[in-house]
């Protein structure tokens, strides 16, 4: 007990005994450094959640339903959504209707047939301009005119790399170079029906497969590929839940419905852009290495300079008496003073500071606004991580100083 | 008290080891007050070393009350350091973190009695004059001031030998005075035991007896 105490008062004395300028110093390395390993994995985790989000709102909902692998459509489609509407966590269901069409816009100034003019072949989906609401961001992603209205019959909505011009990303040539909501285009379906629509609006939606998508009412489309057949059909169903950790047990009852269909959560589908965030999160986990080393070394020279300050010292300590053991536990529990105050306060001004920050200045990249990402494993490597290069920092030194002569550590020879 | 046997101590090895100690030998009754004279270079820096177990000989015997002191372990040098044994060394000595009254405190403390060694130090503190000082640091008294604080230090778990290295050598003449007048009177009234190095030859009038080494060896005592 006397040891411990004896311990505590020396580690007291040698933190806030010496200089207030050293010690305001140390405290403010450890905390850039543990601030510093948590900002980069986070901006990455940033990019990869973005990443993920926007092909839950754009493109897939939280859970898909498909037709099996020997079925073209879902058939049966309104008991289907009455089913899956039924499960707990279900918020909202939205059949779509999946096909593609040559668009032209200004059709009527070529001058030839093998004149491409302003045309591309993209995919057209017939969506419940409601239900589809309420599962992706299409209707709050509009940047020009207005979103499908459910009776709407000629009318179009196109992403920003279909109607092209100076919002678009995509090279000219490759869109429909300049479309502007109340334009007139022609679009040719696969069964050779020919339709033309007024684009009552174009939307961004920030995930590159969306933006090259067009919608058309799924009553416009199903009388496109023949009324009777279409009606009661899809070609998917996105299922929005209530929380994305419900997805899973959601997922679980679906299948205990028993529908002719597939059913898959959105990380299933996503494996287009599962490379990229698979790289991304090996680039996040790499810097994040990196930079634990880093700091790691930065806090071990830090601390390995104070003890090695302090080499007369702790050869005086040892010439009165005082135990091998409570001068390395004090310099111990100096180490880990540091540490944690570079965790609290390096912590308090990342969430207080640069955390706050970035939530009311995202930074806006071509993927969609990246807000930082703070997961559990960052901050849980982070602490053990500063933790343990000060442990380290702190034993190294002083247990070589303790294990010299006395008369080496207080005169050096 | 102390008795020591063919004590010898080399530093290095082959053609560049330096022989500090060539096989000294003396002894030192309980509360006496020696001095270790000698030139620079002679070894009795060396020797107070040894004697004060912060340095192992190359070979000798070295008792204390009939103990062996080559046999302990190191463990067991700290415990006999912090009970046995007070220092004073010739570089100001005093932890720059610490009060004056901390400093004495603090190998209190590493024998577990708090309360007692802080009514202790402040008792000792008062007797070498330093009353007024205790919450001082080091580097706000003089020289002198922060060598009879070390003395309280040294003094606080009542020792049994009090080593000194120099003590002086840092300190204008009315310093060193106080200091050499303190160990007298610590060493008369108390009967504290002291092994004190110096080289000031005026010294020699404060203590019992002399030892000179000259190279190694002792010369005369």
């Amino acid at each position: 007990m006397g040891d411990i105490k004896l311990a505590l008062f020396l580690a007291y004395k040698s933190i806030f005994g010496a200089n207030r300028w050293a010690l305001a110093l140390i405290v403010l390395v450890m905390s850039l450094s543990f601030a510093n390993l948590l900002l980069v994995p986070s901006i990455l985790a940033g990019v990869t959640e973005t990443i993920n989000r926007q092909q839950v709102d754009a493109l897939y909902g939280d859970i898909v339903i498909d037709p099996l692998p020997a079925d073209y459509y879902l058939n049966g489609m309104t008991r289907m959504v009455s089913a899956l509407e039924s499960v707990p966590g279900v918020t909202a269901v939205a059949p779509r209707i999946d096909s593609s069409a040559l668009i032209e816009s200004d059709w009527k100034e070529k001058d030839s047939p093998a004149d491409r003019g302003k045309s591309g072949t993209w995919p057209v989906t017939g969506v419940e301009p409601d239900s589809e609401s309420g599962v992706t961001s299409i209707a709050r992603r509009m940047i020009a005119g207005e979103y499908l209205a459910p009776g709407d019959r000629d009318a179009i909505i196109l992403g920003v790399e279909i109607a092209g011009g100076e919002m678009a990303a995509t090279a000219d040539f490759e869109t429909l170079q300049g479309t502007a909501v109340g334009d007139h285009v022609r679009l040719t379906y696969p069964n050779g029906v020919q339709r033309e629509y007024t684009v009552k609006g174009i939307f961004r939606a920030q995930e590159s497969r969306a933006d090259r998508m067009a919608f058309v009412t799924r009553t416009e489309l199903s009388s496109v590929l023949g009324r009777a057949v279409f009606n009661d059909r899809a070609s998917q169903l996105l299922v929005k839940t209530t929380s994305p950790g419900l997805n899973t047990a959601v997922l679980e009852q679906m299948r205990t419905l028993g529908l002719s269909a597939e059913i898959r959560s959105w990380e299933e589908y996503g494996s287009v852009m599962a490379s990229v965030v698979k790289s991304f999160d090996m680039i996040a986990d790499l810097i994040g290495g990196i930079g634990l080393v880093v700091a790691g070394i930065v806090m071990f020279i830090v601390i390995y300079i104070n003890v090695v300050h302090s080499r007369r010292h702790i050869g005086i300590l040892r010439a009165i008496g005082i135990k091998r053991d409570v001068i390395i536990s004090s310099y111990l529990l100096q180490a880990f003073f540091y540490a944690a105050m570079g965790i609290v306060l390096g912590g308090l001004a990342f969430h207080l500071g640069i955390q706050s920050y970035f939530h009311q200045y995202p930074l806006d990249m071509a993927i969609g606004k990246i807000d930082l990402t703070l997961q559990p494993q960052t901050i849980r490597s982070a602490v053990i991580g500063l933790l343990a290069a000060a442990v380290l920092a702190g034993l190294i030194p002083v247990f070589s100083i303790t294990r010299q002569g006395i008369i080496q550590a207080i005169w050096g020879h | 008290m102390i008795e020591v046997i063919d004590l010898k101590k080399t530093y290095g090895r082959g053609s560049s080891a330096t022989h500090a100690l060539k096989g000294v030998s003396l002894g030192v009754r309980d509360g006496e007050f020696v001095a270790i004279m000698g030139r620079s270079g002679s070894g009795k820096s060396t020797l107070l070393h040894i004697l004060g177990l912060l340095d192992a000989p190359s070979a000798g015997r070295f008792l204390i009350q009939g103990r062996d002191m080559l046999t302990l372990g190191e463990t067991e040098k700290a415990r006999f350091r912090l009970q046995e044994f007070g220092y004073v060394f010739q570089e100001y000595s005093l932890l720059p973190g610490m009060t004056i009254l901390e400093n004495v405190w603090v190998p209190g403390i590493g024998l577990g009695k708090n309360g007692a060694a802080r009514k202790r130090a402040e008792e000792l503190l008062q007797m070498v004059g330093l009353g007024e000082r205790l919450t001082h640091l080091p580097n706000e008294v003089s020289g002198g001031e922060q060598q009879r604080a070390a003395i309280a230090r040294a003094l606080i778990n009542q020792p049994r030998i009090l080593f000194a290295d120099e003590p002086t050598a840092s300190l204008d003449l009315t310093s060193s005075r106080v200091v050499l007048e303190l160990f007298r009177q610590l060493n008369r009234e108390l009967g504290q035991t002291i092994v004190m190095v110096t080289h000031e030859p005026d010294d020699r009038r404060y203590v019992d007896r002399v030892i000179y080494l000259k190279d190694g060896r002792i010369e005369t005592e």
